[in-house]
């Protein structure tokens, strides 16, 4: 009993806020390593993404935060592409969210796979040469679809390499990851034409990196 | 040791594996790695169809005798595709067809990969189609995919002594701000007979619709009025069947069937005015 007074006296001269109050210290907050959510501030992301096509740009870059137990990534990410392939530039932004289940250790080594990933995305294009297909040259309901937003949904799957764990005991990953998408329009198209076009003519590819910070 | 080289044998045959893929993806798959939907980029099969369709139309002989030219007229494929495989087949078994003319609306909603969707079935064609721009194919960034996969959005050729004029006349799609369709280009085009016997003009929206910029409305029939040895003019965009003489000039207008009709036109023309209209069902 005595040791324990000791100890909860020493714990609380190390917090001189509390150096007042030396019988009643609160429980200092305890790091949780299992939720990737450790003592760090809400607003600063988890990872850095590349990445190229599925959508959402010929380059693009982002930030990401992963919770759920590392199964659950949500994203946000800004694309690029140049004039030479739309009339004039295209910035796409992108919110993505990315379910991964299972990640599996590759034996003793350093590597790991997630071998399925399923997510959804919603973007949207800024381009000045793009036309607007919901604005006041038209009637309403003219046209049904806006031009400039789209959700995408995709499956995919992910390599993992795990870098050195950071000060705080957080393990970090760098890892390269594929998914094999498709968006809302696409999705129509194929619907009603069951017979003439194929899953196949719909898919999109999308490829990029993910680096823990 | 067995488990080394049946490790290699898996190795070497996940590498060759990932090598294809890789290969696949980066030459051949620029279809699979789209940067957007949106995007103008299509492989060089699928670019310049209309100077591809023209050069093929150029080296056939007219397969009518005499001044009579034979051509499928249709409008309207945005997102009929089983239609267009049913239309090629029953367009393939006509005797006498010089080529097949599109009114418009290649696309629904303007995308690049939907004019190759289209594309891919058309070109199964035995004869060269050519098309005209719609207001779909000017959604999102549909003029600049229809300028790749296509060609111009106002053009001309000649083909069995009779002057084909395509032009884009989407007014709406320009917001009916007076330059859609470009009159100036219309009337001298249209000036320039270049020696043929007949003329037609082709555009999507006609000019008498809701679509079409109240404002040209009349300069751009006055460019009808004055141009000469026009037979008439061919439309889509009303996704129907239809001859129409709404002006006082007595030109007719004709309007396509879309292709969800499963319905098209053959026009048969000779002499200087002269035509026929077959409509048959597939």
């Amino acid at each position: 009993m005595r040791a324990l007074l000791l100890s909860l006296l020493l714990g609380a001269a190390v917090l001189p806020a509390l150096a007042a109050a030396p019988t009643d210290p609160p429980t200092p907050p305890v790091p949780s390593t299992t939720d990737g959510l450790i003592a760090q501030p809400w607003y600063r992301p988890h990872h850095l993404i590349g990445q190229v096509a599925g959508g959402q740009g010929m380059v693009t870059v982002g930030v990401g935060y992963t919770t759920l137990r590392g199964r659950l990534d949500v994203d946000v990410l800004t694309g690029y592409v140049p004039r030479k392939y739309s009339i004039t530039p295209m910035g796409i932004f992108t919110g993505k969210a990315t379910y991964s289940p299972w990640t599996l250790g590759l034996g003793a080594s350093r590597w790991q796979v997630r071998p399925l990933s399923v997510g959804g995305l919603v973007n949207y294009t800024a381009s000045r040469g793009m036309n607007a297909s919901l604005d006041g040259k038209y009637p309403k309901g003219y046209y049904w679809w806006p031009a400039r937003s789209r959700a995408g949904a995709f499956v995919g799957g992910r390599v993992a390499y795990e870098l050195p764990t950071k000060a705080n005991g957080q393990p970090r990953t760098a890892s390269l990851y594929y998914e094999l998408g498709t968006n809302d329009l696409y999705l129509v198209s194929l619907y009603s034409n069951i017979k003439a076009l194929s899953v196949a003519d719909i898919l999109t590819l999308g490829i990029g990196v993910k680096v823990d910070l | 040791m067995p488990h080394v080289s049946a490790f290699s044998f898996l190795s070497s045959w996940a590498g060759r594996g990932l090598g294809a893929l890789l290969l696949t993806g980066l030459l051949g798959g620029c279809d699979l790695l789209e940067f957007s939907p949106n995007e103008t980029r299509t492989p060089e099969e699928y670019r310049n169809l209309t100077r591809k369709n023209l050069d093929a139309l150029a080296a056939r002989p007219n397969p009518s005798r005499g001044d009579t030219l034979r051509f499928v007229f249709i409008g309207d494929s945005q997102r009929f595709y089983g239609e267009a495989e049913d239309f090629v087949r029953s367009v393939n078994q006509q005797p006498d067809v010089a080529f097949v003319l599109v009114a418009g609306d290649i696309s629904d909603f303007g995308l690049v990969r939907e004019m190759r969707w289209v594309d891919e079935r058309l070109r199964k064609l035995r004869v060269p189609y050519l098309t005209v721009i719609g207001n779909h194919d000017h959604v999102a960034n549909g003029r600049g995919a229809y300028e790749q996969v296509y060609g111009p959005l106002n053009y001309a050729f000649t083909y069995a002594d009779t002057r084909f004029v395509l032009l884009d006349t989407n007014g709406r799609e320009a917001g009916f701000n007076g330059t859609l369709p470009n009159i100036p280009w219309l009337e001298s085009t249209l000036a320039d007979t270049g020696g043929a016997r007949r003329q037609i003009v082709v555009s999507h929206v006609p000019p008498f619709d809701g679509d079409f910029d109240p404002q040209l409305e009349q300069p751009y029939v006055e460019a009808l009025a004055r141009a000469p040895r026009l037979v008439f003019e061919l439309n889509g965009h009303r996704h129907d069947f239809g001859v129409d003489y709404p002006y006082e000039n007595n030109i007719p207008f004709i309007n396509s069937y879309s292709f969800e009709k499963r319905e098209y036109t053959l026009l048969t023309l000779w002499g200087d005015r002269g035509f026929r209209l077959d409509n048959i069902s597939y």
